[in-house]
């Protein structure tokens, strides 16, 4: 029983343990009863679906030229066609996917490495601390959106780069939230006691202290979510984007907002709208989230 | 700060310096003789050892020179400067428009606190400022300048524009960055005066008798704008990353556009200044909020100085 430190049943663990499932338990029926939560909820279905069967749902493919050119909206197509006649109804619902696929990874991916290097942060301190606390302090110094788009121009716009790029830029700010939770935890009775039972210091670091900061750890995840979808759209309308035949939204509003003026206003219009639609729905999600989290 | 800066300049050179390609084929053109390249690689120094390049660029950055740019050989510096007064016009107009506005607003939430004005100036808050920029903007254009006229949808205003015009022109962008700041202050003045309404120093200014108005502009606002002004320093980091989709949508010739045409031209010179410019920008930005925030706030400047 000696060496395997992490099967002692330390009496007073038990309903600590249990405690926590409760408390998270009574978090998620609060948060499910949130308005906001079941609002943004829903649309964001709407959309993973549309990203699931787009083939399915949409009423012409969206590579399919064989429509009219530049027509207004109307009851064959309800967002109207765009210059080379393609549906642009069609092209909305097949957008889902681009950035469905990219911008959770890149949340999850982004929230992964803040944890582990404000853990590491956190928890170590000394130099290691102090040398990262200040590469930390100038990443934010700097605007996500340009860095990420230098990054992109010199390392090609695939998916996983974009991927990789805003994950990288959202580390830091996710480590440093991470950080101060866990500089808060280590001076606890739980860590001393861990420490002198002999427990290693990655036990600590991801057994006992990480269960105890997964509050704001979610709550980030969450907030990291509605950045990565403002920021994957923002970077693809830059011109980092899947290339031009993609029916990717940020791609499309970046092809069509130079004929708004020529009065095409609904080629930009209507995947600009379903960018707006995703952004706020993830982050009633998150509003949602952070509110049940912060009050218990 | 110092350290910041000589990071900053560290990043800003990583990243650019990976920029693929020969600086001197990329301007000069693909039919331009091999030895015309050569030369112009070395005149600009990219044919030098990257060490040699990054300690010539730490130095450009501590001394404010940035060199001239590949793409037009002009001083990065003028570009640069000239591209941040037009960038600095239109951000100061989107400040002037959204700050009034958001603080009012977060306070009369603040007051109406869980009834149905505070939800809908939180909802439309947290709606506002989660919508990227370019896509405010380009809704803006599509109603504002095609459907009703109003407006103007190109935003660069004639050379010898007063300013009665230049602001007809710039109107619809400030607009649309505005929007993207409103949710920010306004959720952050919310939540400053609530828990100032609900301070102790509060309730003793009620019950000495002072007038509402008294407690509010005295003793609540003064104690409940600090993180106000915390957020409003960061949104001026942050406006250009807004600014450059702005300004794209609206073909304006700002601090955006200037990066982003240089992005696009591997002109390495303009993005270093461009990039270290709007970093200190940010960071002095952070230091007068801390500035403001203790002149307003004894007990920061007292516990300071102590």
């Amino acid at each position: 029983m000696t060496d395997h430190p992490s099967s002692i049943v330390v009496p007073g663990q038990m309903p600590d343990v249990s405690e926590r499932k409760q408390a998270r338990r009574e978090n998620w029926r609060l948060i499910r009863r949130r308005p906001a939560f079941l609002i943004g909820m829903a649309i964001l279905l709407v959309w993973v679906v549309c990203a699931l069967f787009p083939l399915t749902i949409a009423p012409h493919h969206p590579l399919d030229f064989r429509t009219g050119l530049n027509q207004s909206p109307s009851w064959d197509h309800p967002f109207g066609t765009d210059q080379t006649g393609r549906d642009v109804f069609s092209r909305v619902i097949a957008g889902a996917r681009d950035i469905l696929r990219i911008a959770p990874a890149a949340a999850v991916l982004g929230v992964l490495f803040g944890v582990i290097l404000g853990m590491l942060m956190g928890y170590i301190r000394g130099w290691f601390d102090i040398i990262a606390s200040r590469i930390v302090e100038s990443f934010l110094a700097l605007p996500v959106v340009l860095v990420g788009l230098l990054a992109v121009t010199t390392m090609g716009n695939s998916a996983w780069v974009v991927i990789g790029v805003v994950a990288a830029l959202f580390t830091p700010i996710v480590a440093r939230t991470v950080r101060a939770a866990v500089l808060a935890e280590r001076e606890l009775d739980y860590v001393t006691s861990a420490k002198l039972r002999g427990e290693s210091t990655m036990f600590i670091m991801f057994r006992e202290i990480l269960p105890n900061v997964m509050g704001p750890i979610v709550v980030e995840l969450t907030v990291r979510l509605g950045y990565a979808v403002f920021t994957v759209a923002t970077l693809s309308f830059l011109g980092a984007g899947p290339p031009p035949p993609s029916p990717d939204w940020g791609s499309q509003v970046s092809d069509n907002y130079s004929s708004i003026v020529s009065g095409f206003w609904w080629r930009t219009f209507f995947p600009a709208g379903a960018i707006a639609s995703l952004v706020i729905s993830v982050n009633m999600i998150a509003d949602s989230v952070q509110s049940v989290m912060e009050a218990s | 700060m110092l350290v910041t800066l000589w990071l900053l300049a560290t990043i800003v050179f990583l990243l650019v310096s990976v920029l693929p390609g020969n600086v001197g084929r990329k301007v000069l053109g693909p039919f331009a003789p091999e030895a015309e390249v050569q030369r112009y690689n070395q005149a600009i120094g990219t044919d030098r050892p990257l060490l040699q390049q990054y300690f010539t660029s730490i130095r450009r950055a501590f001394t404010l020179d940035f060199g001239k740019s590949y793409g037009t050989r002009e001083d990065v510096r003028d570009m640069v400067l000239d591209a941040l007064g037009r960038s600095g016009k239109l951000a100061l107009l989107a400040f002037v428009l959204t700050i009034p506005i958001s603080i009012v607003a977060g306070i009369i939430a603040a007051r109406r606190q869980d009834k149905i004005t505070d939800r809908v100036i939180v909802n439309a808050g947290l709606a506002s400022s989660s919508i990227p920029e370019f896509v405010t903007a380009s809704v803006l254009l599509s109603i504002f300048a095609v459907q009703l006229g109003w407006g103007k949808a190109f935003a660069n205003p004639p050379d010898n524009a007063g300013p009665i015009e230049q602001l007809q022109y710039l109107v619809l962008p400030a607009t649309a960055m505005a929007i993207a700041y409103f949710g920010y202050i306004a959720r952050m003045t919310r939540a400053g005066v609530i828990t100032a309404l609900h301070a102790d120093y509060t309730r003793t200014a009620t019950m000495k008798g002072l007038s509402k108005r008294q407690v509010m502009v005295r003793h609540v606002l003064r104690n409940a704008l600090a993180p106000t002004i915390t957020v409003i320093s960061v949104q001026i980091g942050y406006l250009f990353g807004g600014i450059i989709g702005v300004e794209k949508v609206f073909n304006y010739a700002g601090l955006g556009s200037l990066m982003l045409g240089a992005v696009g031209a591997h002109d390495v010179p303009v993005l270093q200044g461009a990039v270290m410019l709007v970093g200190m920008i940010y960071m002095v930005s952070t230091l007068l909020a801390d500035l403001l925030i203790a002149y307003l706030n004894p007990r920061i400047r007292l516990g300071a100085t102590k």
